[in-house]
């Protein structure tokens, strides 16, 4: 395009344009991390829909004599297997993509808030893992028999559970050296924040100091908040699920965001 | 007279751990809408220092100006100002090409529109337009390389660093885009930084060069003026009819000789006396080499 071409497309110099809005970065930001469907649709399967599936095919059908509580509880940590996988484990993996492929570098040499793109990876992988929520939640109705009570706060608290869960991933992607260590390392977290915590179990079934355990775990307040709006009743304990995931959310968030460095010293 | 495009004053890096600075105490200006290369061998520093240009890097001491700005207290004004392709790395590669194209100008500020309309001449002129639908991790290296020049590019940046952008390319590929590079900074003023260690080949769009060695400049300058300084004599290689062996000014022999061609060593000031002696009823070809960039190159590193 020649010079006066340029300037009936309307185009400014580059250094006199101004650079797009936070909202516009959003969007382009967004729809960049959307495109990782073209490799995650594999694991959206695999770790996203089938161990959630197997997860709560054997724990229920073998714990069916246990009652509609145990159920609801092995349902409810079934989504929160598939939130850990498709939001904690698939951001740890595409930061430590991003890093090794240089994809950081590049969006720190464009006038893009680095907060947004925490912020449009955070977002666009819930998006990706709604499909492995949907499946588990209508295979444990069907198979289980699980009644669902759906609470208009679902639509809040479910993007919330998969936040803090992101929020890890993101810190592990962002601090680990290989993206071989980034994923061993959020492997041992899923089955640690798994286990320590009453996520697929009742705690009645657990040692105390399990239970207890689980305070300092999101996947723990993830499920009681999954608990209570998909499966009722909604009770005050959701209020302080709702207050302990938004603040490991921001904690997990802001030093994920401290690590992302712009600048390399 | 031209602005100042970058200043670059007493800069210094030291990477932890290295005893060796891989930038120390450089100082230097390129101009607006000069094409600038900088060659060195492997570990010169190169990539340092222009990583701390496009401010991915903090330098330990010393400051970069561009177009009078600090680069370390204006990040916005470098991000909207310099186009950067990086030596390694295949950012956006599980975008199509037409993706990273258009998201890239519109995030360094076109309009919808226009971001449409810079994708689409991008894609002509790289030549791209057969693979705009193609995610970039399925391309060849070649292809790979083209689409990241292509979208260091998006949004006409005025300064392009481009870090060994001719890599991987095959000869035609690589002709093109020098020749792509020359017409941006001929038909928009764009200033080009960049490495290469294609030396002969980008001799022909440096207007000066910076010859790194151990992290410091060892020649700066335009290629001519270092090449003289470097070489005055000039290489002739004559070619004439078998046994018509052409006569020569005094003072001027072969070094070599075989039946039909002749090769001497000659002073630029005695070009002209050689041709004017020559017979060209006889002479059949004549070549005329002057040390090539790459000579600078090797007569500076090694």
């Amino acid at each position: 395009m020649s010079p006066e071409t340029s300037a009936q497309a309307g185009h400014a110099p580059a250094a006199e344009r101004r650079p797009p809005s936070r909202r516009a970065q959003f969007a382009d930001l967004l729809l960049i991390q959307l495109s990782n469907y073209r490799w995650s649709w594999r694991g959206m399967i695999v770790t996203g829909m089938a161990v959630p599936l197997v997860n709560m095919l054997a724990l229920g059908l073998i714990g069916r004599p246990y009652g509609p509580e145990y159920l609801v509880h092995v349902l409810a940590g079934s989504i929160v297997v598939a939130l850990l996988f498709q939001n904690q484990n698939n951001v740890a993996a595409n930061f430590a993509y991003m890093r090794a492929m240089g994809t950081l570098d590049f969006f720190a040499t464009l006038p893009v808030r680095r907060y947004l793109l925490i912020l449009a990876t955070v977002i666009a992988f819930f998006l990706l893992s709604v499909p492995s929520i949907l499946v588990t939640l209508l295979a444990g109705v069907l198979v289980l028999g699980v009644p669902v009570q759906l609470h208009p706060l679902a639509l809040l608290v479910l993007p919330l559970c998969a936040v803090p869960l992101a929020g890890i991933g993101a810190l592990v992607g962002v601090f680990g050296r290989t993206p071989e260590l980034v994923g061993s390392v959020t492997l041992l977290i899923t089955i640690a924040l798994l286990l320590l915590g009453p996520v697929v179990v009742p705690p009645s079934m657990l040692p105390d100091w399990v239970v207890h355990t689980g305070y300092a775990s999101p996947a723990s307040y993830a499920a009681s908040a999954v608990r209570q709006v998909l499966f009722g009743p909604v009770t005050g304990r959701l209020w302080l699920d709702v207050g302990a995931l938004a603040g490991l959310s921001c904690l997990t968030l802001w030093i994920a965001g401290r690590g992302v460095q712009w600048r390399e010293r | 007279m031209a602005r100042v495009a970058y200043r670059v004053s007493h800069l210094s890096k030291t990477f932890p751990k290295q005893r060796r600075p891989a930038n120390d105490d450089l100082s230097f200006e390129i101009l607006e809408g000069e094409i600038f290369g900088l060659l060195g061998d492997n570990g010169a520093g190169k990539t340092t220092l222009v990583r701390q240009m496009v401010n991915l890097l903090r330098p330990d001491r010393g400051t970069i100006e561009l177009f009078g700005r600090d680069v370390a207290t204006h990040p916005g004004f470098v991000t909207m100002t310099v186009g950067y392709m990086p030596q390694r790395g295949s950012a956006l590669n599980r975008l199509t090409v037409a993706e990273a194209l258009y998201l890239t100008a519109h995030l360094r500020g076109l309009t919808r529109r226009q971001a449409a309309a810079e994708r689409d001449e991008l894609l002509e002129l790289l030549r791209l337009t057969g693979i705009r639908n193609r995610s970039s991790e399925r391309l060849s290296g070649g292809q790979r390389r083209l689409v990241q020049l292509a979208v260091a590019m998006a949004g006409r940046p005025p300064v392009l660093i481009l870090d060994e952008p001719t890599n991987e390319l095959d000869p035609a590929n690589r002709r093109h885009v020098w020749d792509v590079l020359r017409d941006r900074n001929e038909r928009h003023r764009t200033t080009i930084v960049l490495i290469t260690h294609d030396a002969i080949e980008a001799e022909k769009v440096i207007e000066r060069v910076g010859i790194m060695r151990e992290g410091r400049f060892v020649a700066l300058g335009r290629p001519a003026d270092l090449k003289r300084a470097v070489s005055p004599r000039r290489h002739v290689e004559l070619s004439f009819v078998p046994g018509k062996e052409p006569a020569l000014p005094d003072g001027i022999t072969p070094w070599r000789r075989t039946e039909d061609t002749w090769w001497l060593t000659v002073d630029h000031g005695q070009v002209p006396a050689l041709l004017a002696a020559l017979d060209f009823t006889t002479v059949t070809d004549i070549r005329l080499h002057s040390a090539t960039l790459e000579d600078l190159y090797l007569h500076y590193v090694s």
